[in-house]
């Protein structure tokens, strides 16, 4: 059934998160709402089932056929009947104590539906004796065909996934994309990446900051040259093709409290003009797509910054492990995480470390920084057997590589000031104190920062601001090593390849080593020099990033880069 | 500087927490003031046998002419000293211990945690009679007996806090970059755990008062000194209840025993409801 | 995502059943109940002035001659080598005689099955009626949280969670059985005739002296276990998918949150039996904590071994008894996952 959505705002006090957007999804079409975090996709698609909270008030019109669903109070009947909803996080969003087949026949119940269970779970592809599972029985991608069999059984005449993909491999995401694609049932995806809907979506919505930028067909949308965010965020999707390039938009999406006066991405637009700061533009539609830009089909190409290319050959090589092992073991259970992992990466160049969670990967990045003592193997770093160091000694050794972890709102403490936070590393090691802000500062620098935040709590900067303080934090004791654990998984698509500028140039000005773990194989072709590709603990592939992307020697390595082939 | 100190005190124990800091707070000072009182205060006899409420003698005499009223002070004092004594002891043993079995090395840690389980399992109430029975009933046996059979729950908890703490970014990344041992948790580990060692050093704290109340009304107290679950074995073994002597000798004790413990607890759940992330963002 | 552990499933070499953890639970009760013999042996011996002292009290001990106590100490084999009196102690406890009463002299394994009955009598009534009352009370507490309903609900759990058992048994004396004069306050029945209606009534006091000391913490497990379903992405989930909120409480809510209220109760049931020992003295009742306390009054010890073996005892097998019905209610824990 059709939805119609005119001049939708969704206000939570004085904030308003969604501002006047309008949208359609016709009968049996897929529409793929996209935007980063922030820009309003959720709470929009939050209001078309009522799931909002108290807090917030809808306004405009959202019709669903002849059904009003903007600020309506009464949900009965509707949600799960009428519109069914795929929600975020499946892996850890179906009832723990029941059975699947006792879930999908309460659905049917509920929602007086004629489905029936055994069909529904054919229909999303799983064998039957899911039926008599639990779901902690279940993968993950198991899981959220389950959630989508659930939304089935109440024959919905529209869906609404929220970031159905999320948490799941890349290989993974395509099929539970193509599923959702092959339901035939109108249907409106609300997730941030643009390039992996692309394939699977009629029409192509991109939000920011609250407000609609570009609306058209997917197709039109694929072909590079409409709205400058929209082209942004497709260049900042590193693809797995080398010759394509991975950009990065500059800045942050603005908070949603301090909005920038007229167009609201003018202020990271590289071909924003006076105009840009002053008016706000309107829709314009060109062709079959329109577009929220005082230049919409003038031709105008944004340039945005690429990730630079390696330029010098690798130096001596600075950690060398070989044939590491490592055994986890706990009170229930052993597990094998490395199985004889051959591994070195030389001063000045960027190793990408690439596997699916569970590859061993991370296993092997906490090796190389001291943390875990493998089970077996050698591990050397400048020399110095690192496998076998303790205490003071160990130490010593650990204060020569840098660490950036996965997680920015986690790996700074929250009550020190960045300019504490950075030059803890000096304190720690006992530095002289008159140096240390000299050195504070350039690695600030190094790391793209300004001096101005030193004074600053994390809490007060953005993701991407975040992770820049974490490299600095691991570039200041000039280390010789520097392990970037999925230093991108967490911050929002449009700054991921500035993150990996910022590592290139320490490689190349530095004369840095550096590890990227990536479960991302288009960034690691995109930003490495060599790639090392990981698979249940054992290296699957080996090569230049170049020789990799283009000709894979492992089928393992081919399905991961075609999986992200944009 | 204080405004913001304030601040953060109402957010950390809200307008409940602060009722019971103001509570508790009271019976500190009572208690002081029971501290200067001289040694007789509430031991001697003073009046008559079973004497009522009269000037001077606001809470009447005990069956031996003792002053009631100063027996209930002194005894806050002793109710207190104890439970924060054993409550600052026990903290501090959950603390090495839960510290030690969280990242301590295996063959340390593994004992630890099977004994905290056996300890979990022995009843109590029953570990405390046996311990008063047989070691006796002075102040510092009773305080040593307490910290070793309260011990268990609060290490348990300071374990898991320190598994969880270790596995933080922030700590992991100070681990990597060399930091030693006092280091990450004196600076990184403190900041998490810190605030949970408020419900931990509390909640120790009522449990001290109930079981040593409860140790002393069943007769296994220090019959010498003056608290307040001995003036209530008094009253049971005299029978106190069949007469009105009840209102001023059996109600007061046992209302002070009710008002500290719901003082504490009233400072323990605000802040373990604050320290909860699955309930803060739901109110 | 930051435990390392957590996202490396790998290869798993091994895994432990159930049926290996259950014995591994089984050597941590069995380690328990020798923890308990042995602190049963050990406390009175490590006694200052010798294990002579176990007999009466100093005066009555004074007065023994030097043959009667030699007869004693020959008797109890204080002579022996310690170790071949801890044989002798275990090898009583497992033939199930404890020794004898030396307050009346019955063996102290019929003075506790005597008491017994009368002990669980009382502690089943209380944890039947503090459960049904804590528990629908959490979940009412739990549901209606916002409102002012529940957080009376909540400050008045507190409140009775604060009050000391034996001060609200000396109330409720006080109040029903001296001024009132409606309730029998002392022992199990009047005059001597045991019938049922005596007993219930008899059984009044003290059952509202254990369930008002219990209901509050039942109620604030059962609220924040709730509390924390309540917040959790099966429920928000199911919510979305329009499960109408009646049912939603009582399929998807209800279950989840009660699971560990079940480990919480069958606990209780064996620390009431622990606790009863201050209900029964204040209300004089013929139970086994009465028996427990008459003997530490009367520095009876080896009555007082016998009662705190067997509590011990029902305290470890509630223990069992939790640990081997969860996985009843948990499908998570009767089958094993991938994860």
């Amino acid at each position: 059934m059709k939805l119609t959505v005119r001049d939708l705002t969704v206000r939570y006090g004085d904030l308003v998160a969604v501002d006047r957007v309008s949208l359609d999804v016709g009968e049996g079409e897929l529409v793929a709402l996209v935007g980063e975090s922030g820009c309003g996709k959720t709470s929009l698609a939050r209001s078309l089932l009522g799931l909002l909270p108290r807090t917030a008030s809808v306004t405009g019109s959202a019709m669903l056929g002849d059904l009003e669903l903007a600020g309506r109070q009464e949900w009965t009947g509707l949600r799960g009947r009428r519109i069914g909803i795929v929600p975020q996080g499946a892996m850890t969003g179906l009832s723990p104590v029941h059975r699947i087949g006792s879930q999908l026949r309460e659905m049917i119940t509920i929602h007086e539906s004629s489905a029936d269970p055994a069909a529904l779970i054919d229909r999303v592809g799983l064998p039957r004796d899911v039926l008599t599972s639990f779901p902690h029985q279940l993968s993950g991608g198991q899981r959220q065909r389950v959630a989508i069999a659930l939304t089935l059984a109440g024959q919905p005449d529209l869906l609404v996934a929220d970031e159905p993909t999320t948490g799941l491999d890349a290989i993974t995401q395509g099929q539970v994309l193509a599923l959702i694609r092959s339901l035939g049932i109108s249907t409106l995806i609300v997730s941030h990446d643009l390039t992996g809907l692309l394939p699977y979506a009629d029409q192509v919505d991109v939000m920011y900051a609250g407000r609609m930028a570009e609306t058209g067909p997917a197709a039109t949308i694929a072909r590079h040259g409409g709205h400058p965010y929209t082209v942004g965020l497709l260049t900042a999707t590193p693809s797995a093709d080398r010759a394509a390039g991975w950009g990065s938009i500059p800045g942050a999406a603005p908070p949603m409290a301090n909005l920038p006066h007229g167009c609201r991405f003018a202020p990271r637009c590289p071909i924003a003009e006076d105009v840009c700061h002053e008016q706000e533009p309107a829709l314009l539609p060109v062709g079959a797509a329109s577009g929220a830009c005082h230049f919409y089909g003038s031709g105008r190409v944004p340039r945005y910054p690429l990730v630079p290319r390696g330029t010098t050959d690798a130096g001596e090589p600075v950690a060398w492990a070989s044939g590491i092992r490592h055994v986890y073991r706990s009170r229930t259970r052993t597990t094998e995480a490395l199985r004889g992992i051959d591994f070195h990466v030389g001063a000045g160049e960027i190793v990408g470390l690439v596997g699916e969670s569970g590859s061993g990967k991370s296993t092997l990045a906490r090796i190389l920084l001291g943390l875990i003592r493998p089970t077996q193997g050698r591990v050397e770093l400048s020399g110095q057997d690192l496998g076998t160091a303790r205490g003071r000694s160990l130490r010593a050794l650990q204060r020569r590589v840098g660490f950036v972890h996965q997680d920015p709102y986690d790996s700074l403490h929250p009550g020190m000031r960045v300019g504490e936070i950075v030059a803890e590393p000096l304190v720690v090691a006992g530095a002289d104190k008159r140096g240390r802000l000299e050195r504070v500062h350039a690695a600030l620098s190094s790391a793209g920062l300004s001096e101005e935040l030193l004074q600053r709590f994390p809490g007060q900067l953005s993701g991407g601001q975040r992770q820049r303080v974490s490299i600095a934090l691991a570039l200041v004791g000039n280390p010789v090593l520097l392990v970037a654990d999925e230093a991108t998984s967490m911050l929002d698509v449009s700054t991921r390849g500035g993150i990996a500028t910022t590592l290139r140039s320490v490689a190349t000005d530095r004369g840095l080593a550096v590890v990227f773990v990536t479960h991302d194989v288009g960034e690691a072709v995109q930003s490495c020099d060599r790639i090392v590709v990981l698979k249940a603990g054992r290296i699957v592939e080996h090569g230049t990033s170049a020789d990799v992307s283009s000709s894979p020697a492992d089928p393992y390595t081919a399905k991961l880069l075609e999986a992200s082939h944009h | 500087m204080s405004t913001l100190a304030v601040a953060t005190r109402h957010r950390l124990l809200g307008t409940q927490g602060l009722v019971g800091a103001g509570l508790l707070a009271a019976i500190v000072a009572i208690a002081v003031y029971g501290v200067f009182l001289p040694d007789s205060a509430g031991r001697a006899r003073v009046a008559a046998p079973y004497a009522e409420p009269q000037s001077g003698l606001p809470l009447g005499s005990d069956d031996l002419g003792r002053n009631l009223l100063e027996q209930l002070i002194v005894g806050a004092g002793i109710s207190l000293s104890l439970a924060f004594i054993v409550a600052a002891l026990t903290t501090l043993i959950a603390a090495i211990v839960g510290g030690l079995a969280g990242i301590g090395p295996r063959g340390l840690s593994a004992p630890l945690m099977r004994g905290a389980d056996v300890m979990l399992v022995l009843p109590e109430l029953i570990l405390f009679i046996l311990a008063a029975a047989f070691l006796g009933q002075s102040f510092w046996t009773r305080v040593a007996i307490m910290a070793v059979i309260l011990w268990p729950v609060p290490s348990r908890l300071l374990r898991s806090a320190v598994l969880t703490s270790w596995s933080r970014g922030h700590l992991e990344v100070a681990r990597a970059m060399g930091a030693p041992l006092w280091w990450v948790l004196g600076r990184h580990a403190s900041y998490i755990i810190g605030p949970l060692l408020v419900p931990v050093f509390v909640r120790t704290a009522m449990r001290a008062i109930i079981y040593d109340a409860t140790l002393s009304f069943l007769g296994l107290g220090d019959p010498t000194t003056p608290s307040w679950g001995t003036t209530l074995y008094w009253v049971q073994v005299n029978g106190v209840f069949l007469s009105d002597a009840w209102l001023w000798w059996a109600v007061p004790p046992g209302a002070a025993i009710t008002l500290t413990v719901l003082a504490l607890a009233l400072i323990g759940t605000s802040v373990e409801d604050r320290l909860n992330p699955a309930l803060k963002d739901f109110s | 995502m930051t435990d390392v552990q957590e996202t490396l499933p790998g290869s798993t070499l091994g895994r432990r059943g159930s049926w290996s953890y259950f014995a591994g639970r089984g050597l941590e009760y069995a380690l328990v109940l020798a923890v308990a013999l042995t602190l049963n042996f050990a406390l009175p011996r490590a006694l200052p002035g010798g294990p002579m002292k176990l007999f009466g009290n100093p005066e009555a001990l004074a007065r023994l001659t030097a043959e009667e106590r030699a007869q004693i100490a020959s008797e109890y084999g204080f002579g022996q080598p310690l170790w071949q009196q801890f044989l002798d102690y275990l090898q009583g406890v497992f033939t199930l005689d404890l020794g004898t009463s030396l307050a009346d002299g019955r063996p102290v394994t019929e003075a506790i099955a005597t008491a017994l009955p009368w002990t669980l009598l009382l502690v089943g009534t209380s944890i039947v009626i503090t459960a049904l009352l804590g528990v629908s009370l959490g979940v009412l507490g739990g549901l209606r949280r916002r409102e002012g309903k529940g957080a009376g609900l909540l400050a008045g759990a507190i409140a009775l969670d604060s009050i000391p058992q034996f001060w609200l048994g000396m109330l409720l004396i006080v109040f029903f059985g001296v001024k009132l004069q409606v309730l029998p306050t002392f022992g199990v029945s009047d005059a001597g005739v045991v019938t049922i209606g005596g007993v219930a009534e008899h059984l009044i006091l003290p059952v509202v002296t254990l369930t008002v000391t219990g209901i509050g913490y039942l109620f604030m497990y059962t609220r924040s276990s709730l509390l924390a379903v309540l917040t959790s992405q099966p429920v928000e989930h199911a919510h979305a998918r329009g499960v109408p909120r009646g049912r939603l409480v009582r399929r998807h809510v209800l279950r989840p949150a009660l699971l560990p209220v079940h480990t919480i109760l069958m606990l209780d049931i064996g620390f009431l039996a622990a606790g009863s020992i201050v209900v029964e003295t204040v209300f004089a009742y013929p139970g086994l904590g009465r028996l427990t306390f008459d003997a530490i009054a009367a520095r009876d010890y080896p009555l007082m071994q016998g009662t705190f073996l067997v509590l011990t005892v029902m305290v470890v097998l509630m223990n069992a008894l939790a640990d081997l019905t969860y996985p009843l209610l948990d499908p998570r824990a009767r089958t094993g996952g991938s994860r």
